[in-house]
């Protein structure tokens, strides 16, 4: 897991923004192979989007061939509702960049049958050959989309309750009124996310430093279920300052790392697309419900296994030695034995 | 939900978007894209566009911080480029041709829909000009320039004591809606078949003439406006005309009486005494007509009624001195100095030869109101009180998409004026402004 800290939102935006064109101009998407992005909503990728657009207006990147998908829908309100996440995507995203709406991929909340509809998105990002970066924001419960606390980690897109934490803090945007705020959504599941090529994550602010310590310092723990991101061979969170409150662990580290020349590894084949559809080890669970139950832990760890490391060319080599060669030799006179020689012969000392 | 891959790219044809501009909405210019389409003729939701029928605009057009705004109404435009509306020509198949020609340029000056003013006039003029300038909208062609949104019929039945130039003789009362049939036309105010349009889409009339109290409702259940002007009324008549329907005044000021501390005539109305809905009202910022701070006043007190108009003459355009002009029966001289009208030896004003847009910015410079209150006096106020929001004057995703598109040009310590650089009709670029810089 890599930590990224920045001064302010700004600077975390900027940084998260800079690292997705990055990989979608490396990614040389085509339309037969696309770069396959997973988008968030909510405040955290606002700054993201902003830079994304203004540096798509300078031309500095395209999304003719990149292919989204959204985490989550609310269930029940209009699609063209102020509040909904198609408009949010609409108003601070797609209606800037050059994306195809046939390319753009949001659960409809409103759909006839909601169940099909969530196994119809799987397939989808199966379809397209699974996601290239999941892009996330969290919640102050440290939930990721609307996989709120108690969330099976195993989960698969569904349709999901919302906690009333979360309904409480939505009601900002429904005139303060609760009753007005939707109860359900759709979302993609943990594993959904997990099962992303990379998953990039964006924590801004001192209201989320309890949860990103909780998600990163503590174990993988469903209450938090961001913290199962401790799965993910690749995952990177990029926090600001206040986010780190909470934490032990410090932007120094990151510094150190920068000389060392560590930086976020990916295998050159997610890097430069063509890369394969990512190999899940799970038995398929054939509806979104979870039917059996099944070892949770064991699978996830078997889930997206890193199929191929590079190596890092960076880190030094390891050149054996003998303890004895790091002992300055000793002066003629200060010998213990006077026939050296012939005491190595008799005790050969080996490194 | 979409879900292919690789689809195919289906442009649909004459989608355009408008970027990196400031619309007017309301009362603010926001930062905001728009769509239209040329297939339509209206304003697109983009993101139902985008979402239901996945499609991207053929054109970005960049605006570069310039303002949109819907297209001009001018509600009273008498004449231009040289014809007058109250004309009667030997062969009237020529009329409609006028009409054509001058819409076509009128749409460069801004005006994307417009009420054909007639003045006091025997009833064979109304009866044979009329059916040609009836709404003509319905065609959308953006070739066809101004769209007319249906006549305005500025009397006859006008108080002869304050006709103002129209000829008194032409004058006449009204005790019946027969009386009303007589003069317009029956097929000119009552539709020969459902769904018809009718040519007339407003009337002032002096409603203490005659019945015309009485015949307010009877006008109003045909869907015309009826408007007080040309009138001696009383506070307390203009009251009553406003509680049997009437909802526009004509030029207010002119042409009535004055507003007195004991009796504050049709003005009076603006006042919200009688707990009646205050009408709407014409203002002619010429300079002329009003003087800037009375213009102010009207538009204090009753902002969203307040509608900026030409009351323009066909001699805008052409070059000062003598016209002769035929008013019913007579034929005298209109004396044009600059944009001054004068009936010939006298001091009687004969119309304005202003354009709409120098009627919004000398409201900007006198008021300095700020522009979105003065683009609503020519957009969303007129087409309200024609019962057309959300249709004219509007940028809301399904109004028609007539657009102008305006700079702003900027002097220190002044309000900015605007200057017109493009006219769009239903979604389609009519005119592009040559400005010599």
């Amino acid at each position: 897991m890599r930590l990224i800290i920045r001064d302010d939102a700004e600077g975390a935006s900027t940084y998260v923004a800079n690292y997705i064109i990055n990989r979608i101009n490396t990614f040389h998407p085509t339309a037969e192979n696309p770069f396959v992005l997973g988008l968030p909503t909510g405040s955290s990728p606002l700054g993201v989007y902003k830079i994304l657009v203004e540096k798509y207006k300078a031309g500095a990147v395209s999304f003719e061939n990149v292919i989204t998908f959204n985490m989550d829908e609310y269930v029940g309100i209009p699609r063209d509702h102020p509040e909904s996440y198609h408009t949010f995507m609409w108003k601070h995203f797609f209606s800037h960049v050059n994306i195809h709406p046939s390319n753009v991929h949001i659960l409809n909340g409103n759909a006839p049958n909601l169940e099909a509809e969530c196994v119809a998105y799987e397939d989808a990002i199966k379809r397209a050959g699974g996601i290239d970066l999941f892009l996330a924001g969290i919640g102050e419960d440290g939930h990721i989309a609307f996989n709120e606390p108690g969330s099976s980690l195993a989960s698969r897109t569904r349709v999901k309750t919302l906690a009333y934490d979360t309904i409480l803090a939505n009601s900002r945007f429904f005139d303060h009124d609760i009753s007005k705020v939707p109860r359900m959504a759709l979302t993609v599941g943990v594993q959904t996310v997990l099962e992303a090529r990379e998953v990039v994550v964006i924590i801004l602010g001192q209201r989320k430093s309890l949860a990103l310590q909780k998600c990163i310092e503590e174990g993988v723990n469903h209450m938090w279920t961001l913290s199962s991101l401790q799965l993910h061979p690749h995952p990177m969170i990029v926090v600001d300052e206040d986010a780190t409150l909470e934490l032990k662990y410090f932007k120094s580290i990151e510094k150190v790392a920068m000389d060392a020349g560590f930086e976020q590894i990916l295998p050159s084949k997610v890097r430069t697309g063509n890369g394969p559809v990512p190999q899940t080890k799970v038995e398929e669970v054939s509806s979104p419900t979870i039917l059996a139950p099944q070892p949770t832990t064991s699978r996830l760890l078997r889930a997206t296994p890193a199929t191929e490391y590079p190596i890092r060319s960076v880190s030094p080599d390891l050149v054996p030695d003998r303890m004895a060669s790091r002992i300055p030799e000793p002066h003629l006179t200060d010998r213990l034995t006077p026939n050296p020689e012939q005491q190595t012969v008799q005790n050969p000392i080996t490194a | 939900m979409p879900i292919a891959l690789s689809p195919p790219f289906r442009p649909r044809p004459g989608l355009t978007k408008f970027t990196n501009c400031r619309l007017l909405r309301g009362d603010k210019l926001v930062h905001e894209d728009l769509w239209v389409s040329s297939v339509s003729g209206k304003v697109v939701n983009s993101q139902a566009a985008f979402f239901d029928d996945l499609v991207l605009p053929d054109q970005t057009i960049d605006l570069g911080g310039r303002i949109v705004s819907p297209g001009f109404i001018d509600v009273q435009l008498n004449g231009a480029f040289g014809f007058n509306f109250s004309t009667l020509l030997d062969d009237m198949s020529q009329y409609g041709k006028k009409v054509k020609e001058v819409q076509k340029l009128l749409v460069q000056t801004g005006v994307t829909s417009y009420n054909p003013t007639i003045t006091s006039q025997r009833p064979e003029l109304y009866q044979k000009a009329l059916p040609f300038l009836g709404p003509s909208g319905h065609l959308q062609d953006a070739e066809d320039g101004a769209e007319s949104l249906g006549a305005h019929c500025e009397g006859p039945f006008l108080s002869p004591t304050k006709n103002g130039v129209h000829n008194v003789d032409v004058l006449i009362e009204a005790q019946t809606f027969e009386d009303l049939e007589a003069c317009y036309g029956k097929h000119n105010l009552t539709p020969r078949a459902e769904g018809e349009r009718i040519p007339i889409k407003y009337i002032t009339a002096a409603p203490e003439r005659g019945q015309m109290m009485k015949l307010i409702p009877e006008l109003t259940a045909r869907g015309i406006t009826y408007s007080v002007g040309h009138s001696e009324a009383t506070y307390e008549q203009a009251s009553e005309a406003v509680g049997q329907g009437a909802t526009m005044i004509t030029h207010l000021f002119n042409a009535m009486r004055p507003l007195h501390h004991r009796n504050p005539g049709i003005f009076g109305v603006l006042g919200i005494a009688e707990s009646l809905p205050r009408p709407y009202f014409g203002i002619i910022a010429d300079g002329i007509h009003l003087h800037p701070t009375t213009i102010k006043i009207a538009f204090n007190s009753h902002p969203d009624g307040f509608i900026l108009v030409t009351d323009a003459m066909h001699l805008v355009g052409l070059p000062d001195g003598a016209y002769p002009w035929t008013n019913g029966d007579t034929t005298c001289n209109i004396v044009k100095v600059g944009s001054k009208l004068l009936l010939e030896n006298s001091d009687t004003i004969a119309g304005s030869s202003i354009t709409l847009l120098e009627c919004v910015n000398n409201f900007l410079q006198w008021t300095g109101t700020g522009i979105p209150h003065a683009l609503r006096a020519v957009t969303a106020t007129p087409a309200a009180m024609l019962g057309l929001q959300g249709v004219k004057g509007s940028l809301d995703a399904g109004a028609d998409a007539d657009l102008v598109i305006l700079s702003e040009k900027q002097t220190p310590g002044q309000p900015s004026t605007l200057v017109l650089d493009e006219v769009w009709k239903f979604g389609t670029r009519v005119h592009r402004a040559v400005h010599d810089s």
